[in-house]
């Protein structure tokens, strides 16, 4: 079987310089100062004393986990009775929704939320609440399909199993199917929060410039204030906080599953 | 019984048209503005082809059309031939070494797009690279080659070890059982993955727009630093609407046709 | 399969290279900032492939040209060729083909930036200003209070704000009456402050190019915005009127420069030569709002039959002492950006 790994040689070199190296230069510029070469370092923590020590950037952290969260749980409210009303109906009309819920996927994001700003031009809301719809939007279709995937897998003779024993339609859902479909819940929630907490487009077109989450803050301290320094700390903060919310679920989803 | 089954698949049924509904509405929006007759993104004037023309004129958008459909097609062949190699070979690695590249190998999915996109043109620019077509290729097909790996990994754990452990006892070369007994099996999985890559690549902002160089815009670039809104956008969107939907309904229809023939066949 | 790989690899190597085979010139410029028309008369006439790109703010064409982008004209803003100037980015232009330069209006050429025009020829230039719908406010109370008029509660809720912390800061800073450069640390907190009061007043909405679309639907009464752009406005609503006030403001150029590892520098000149020809200059202006450099075209398309006839946006303000260029200073920028990002939230 040695044979076989051998065939993974190029990608582990592909990895060390296409995701490893760039991860270390972030790291880099986050842990320097402004101005200096790459030849003379100047190792500093102040880029991370300066996030944590300001009251404005905790703010923007905190808003952006909050609309994350909000969005999250909007999209599992929305999207739950979606996928469990599409496993109820036939094989065909399933492909069928499916194929409906995928198409929107494949248009330009950004062409998307320019649409809805058109749309939302015509009410007065606050930037909060558009941006709310504008991400609730975005990441539905993807929550939907995958609770629908982990539902549509289930064998049919359980939930016969279940009637038989006895249970009612309401047993049934809440002891074999919710539990069932939790590996879906999960990986919806993680394919709509992760995206949700750095996104920094739809805020932009739909929130106005008041509305900033750290999506924004690295776009603006790497594009408008030019401190490439400050923007590669936050960056690392902010994937930092993704990848620990990651091992979180993905711990909790082992859980899950063993019980 | 039966009058409370009908009332539950009425209202299970509204709800799915109006989810539906919900997704569809900036998409009915952008073909309806498409055909307005003013620059207006909010009064519908009267109906008129100007923004089809303009586009067709608008040589930096049609060039955009291009670097975008080009770049998906390339990252998606490299990264579903890379991915699916890398794969197979992970999947019959030892489970240390798998799980470690696998840990890596997830960090671009985990990691937000602006922090690859911002880490790729960090080592880009430091390494004095100069950015180009080749850069933002060379990005695509790095955040496209997790999710191709992701897809095709399962299937390859579902697989009987032994089939290709008895291919190659039976005196064929790695290649040959690679060829003739692994690949047959995950190509489903193989082709999803390239899907998945390809609608990434195709959709992209935020890498593309740190990683590309001279003269280069894909449509997102191209919405992206428009000053004022210019219509035509609406018309590329109902252009790409249009095709993606001829392009969803030949995947699903062909192989039904294709499952008749050789049904009818075998009757 | 390695065979297909390297093919491919190789065939996205040369894609580059097979473009620059050509005689290729790449124009990096704002988006939607020219008249299309032209940019394919130049290409019929001189037999070239003109590779267009865009970009939305001046610290993102620096940081593409960061990257060793080589490209053969950029058109950036006035403080931005002299950081340009500063960093030896930029080649001198060859004054044997681009001629034209004094034919320009007197406002736009010659300034501390590039003083002799060695490096850079003008392309459009604007002032910032107050864009007002006339029916709901009265020009005498605009052209009375100026930029205090962003501070008037009676305006709260009908105003746009342009979110750009060097343009805010620039109101703030003449309001009262200090230098829009100044790096004083006590006339900062005084504008920061000023910005403040002027977000809790009149609650602005912080938009940058929507504005335009939304000035012309009539949303709000008030707003912060470019004197090109308001030109534009204006152009497509006459409810508007717009005033540059009296306290100053900012005058901008872009213009035409030509960076130092440019592939194709003769193309390049002949390009800016080309631009700056009247008749064209003229095409670009009117398409986009923006005043032309050139004063026989000003002249036309304000004067009578003219595009922007009667327009009081179109042509900027020259002349007034207390009007001024931005200077480059990246220290302020860094810092008036981190301030703004406070007054936006409210802080």
């Amino acid at each position: 079987m040695k044979s076989f790994f051998r065939m993974t040689y190029p990608y582990i070199l592909w990895i060390a310089v296409f995701i490893v190296a760039p991860m270390v230069m972030i790291l880099l510029y986050a842990l320097t100062r402004t101005g200096n070469s790459t030849l003379t370092f100047q190792f500093t923590l102040e880029n991370f004393a300066r996030f944590f020590s300001d009251a404005t950037f905790m703010r923007v952290l905190l808003t952006s986990l909050r609309i994350a969260l909000l969005t999250t749980v909007f999209c599992l409210l929305i999207g739950y009775p979606a996928a469990f009303f599409i496993s109820r109906l036939s094989e065909r009309r399933q492909t069928m929704m499916v194929l409906l819920l995928t198409l929107p996927m494949w248009i330009n994001m950004l062409l998307k939320t320019y649409a809805w700003r058109g749309i939302l031009l015509n009410f007065d809301l606050a930037s909060e609440f558009k941006v709310f719809i504008g991400m609730v939007y975005d990441f539905l279709p993807y929550m939907i399909i995958q609770i629908h995937t982990s539902i549509a897998k289930m064998d049919g003779n359980l939930l016969t199993a279940a009637y038989d024993l006895g249970a009612n339609k309401w047993k049934t859902f809440l002891k074999v199917i919710l539990p069932l479909s939790v590996p879906g819940i999960i990986s919806g929630i993680t394919l709509v929060f992760l995206p949700a907490v750095s996104s920094f487009v739809i805020p932009k077109l739909l929130g106005g410039g008041d509305y900033v989450l750290i999506g924004n803050l690295i776009e603006i301290y790497f594009l408008t204030a030019g401190d490439w320094n400050f923007g590669s700390a936050i960056s690392l903060i902010m994937a930092l906080i993704i990848i620990a919310s990651m091992w979180l679920t993905r711990k909790l989803d082992r859980n899950a599953q063993e019980e | 019984m039966e009058r409370k089954k009908s009332r539950w698949s009425f209202l299970s049924n509204g709800y799915l048209v109006l989810v539906l509904l919900f997704i569809y509405l900036p998409i009915f929006y952008v073909v309806l503005f498409s055909f307005n007759e003013s620059k207006s993104l909010t009064n519908f004037t009267g109906f008129s082809l100007r923004w089809y023309e303009n586009m067709f004129n608008d040589e930096t958008m049609l060039q955009s059309i291009y670097t975008t459909v080009l770049t998906a097609v390339i990252a998606t062949v490299v990264s579903t031939v890379v991915g699916t190699v890398a794969a197979i070979g992970l999947s019959k690695a030892k489970p240390l070494v798998r799980n470690l590249i696998l840990e890596v190998n997830n960090l671009p999915v985990m990691n937000p797009d602006i922090v690859t996109a911002i880490g790729l043109m960090l080592l880009f620019i430091s390494t004095k690279v100069q950015l180009s077509l080749t850069t933002l290729i060379l990005a695509h097909i790095s955040f496209c080659i997790p999710y191709v790996i992701l897809t095709v990994m399962p299937k390859l754990r579902q697989l009987d070890d032994n089939v290709a452990e008895a291919a190659l006892d039976l005196g064929a070369t790695p290649v040959q059982a690679l060829v003739k007994v692994i690949l047959p099996q995950i190509y489903p999985a193989i082709f999803s993955g390239a899907l998945i890559a390809f609608s990434m690549s195709f959709d992209d902002f935020v890498i593309s727009f740190f990683t590309a160089g001279v003269g280069i815009n894909n449509i997102s670039m191209y919405v992206y630093s428009m000053k004022r809104y210019n219509p035509s956008v609406n018309a590329l969107s109902t252009l790409i609407v249009v095709v993606v939907t001829l392009i969803l309904i030949a995947a699903n229809v062909i192989p039904r046709i294709k499952d008749k023939k050789t049904k009818k066949e075998e009757d | 399969m390695k065979k297909l790989l390297s093919v491919l690899l190789v065939l996205c190597l040369l894609a580059p290279a097979a473009v620059l085979a050509d005689d290729v010139l790449n124009v990096y410029n704002w988006g939607e900032y020219i008249d299309k028309q032209v940019l394919t008369n130049f290409q019929k006439e001189y037999g070239v492939k003109v590779n267009y790109s865009l970009f939305s703010s001046n610290e993102e064409m620096y940081t593409k040209l960061l990257s060793n982008a080589s490209y053969d004209v950029i058109i950036p803003s006035d403080y931005m060729i002299e950081r340009l100037i500063k960093e030896n980015k930029l080649q001198p232009l060859d004054k044997g083909i681009v001629t034209d330069l004094d034919s320009l209006v007197d406002g736009v050429k010659n300034l501390p930036y590039d003083p002799d025009n060695t490096y850079s020829a003008p392309y459009l230039w604007q002032s910032v200003g107050i864009l007002y719908d006339s029916t709901k406010i009265d020009p005498a109370v605009v052209e009375e209070k100026g930029w205090d008029i962003f501070l008037d509660s009676e305006y709260s809720g009908h105003a746009y704000m342009y979110d750009s912390e060097r343009d805010a800061f620039m109101v703030a800073f003449k309001a009262l009456g200090y230098s829009a450069n100044t790096e004083n640390a006590d006339e900062i907190e005084a504008a920061y402050n000023w910005l403040r009061e002027m977000d809790k007043a009149i609650h602005p909405s912080y938009v940058t190019d929507e504005v335009i679309d939304a000035m012309i639907n009539g949303e709000k009464w008030l707003a912060l915005v470019y004197s090109g752009d308001a030109a534009y406005i204006i152009s497509e609503n006459e409810d508007m009127a717009y005033c540059a006030p009296k306290q100053g403001t900012n005058v901008a150029v872009d213009a035409m420069v030509i960076p130092a590892n440019a592939s194709n520098p003769e193309l390049a000149n002949k390009f800016i030569a080309y631009i700056l020809q009247p008749e064209n200059s003229a095409m670009i202006s009117e398409e986009v709002g923006y005043a032309s450099p050139n004063a026989d075209v000003l002249a036309e398309l304000s004067g009578p039959g003219g595009a922007y006839e009667g327009n009081s946006a179109y042509v900027p303000r020259t002349g007034y002492e207390k009007d001024e260029l931005f200077h480059d200073n990246e220290t302020l920028k860094k810092q008036l950006s981190e301030l703004w990002i406070k007054v936006k939230l409210h802080e």
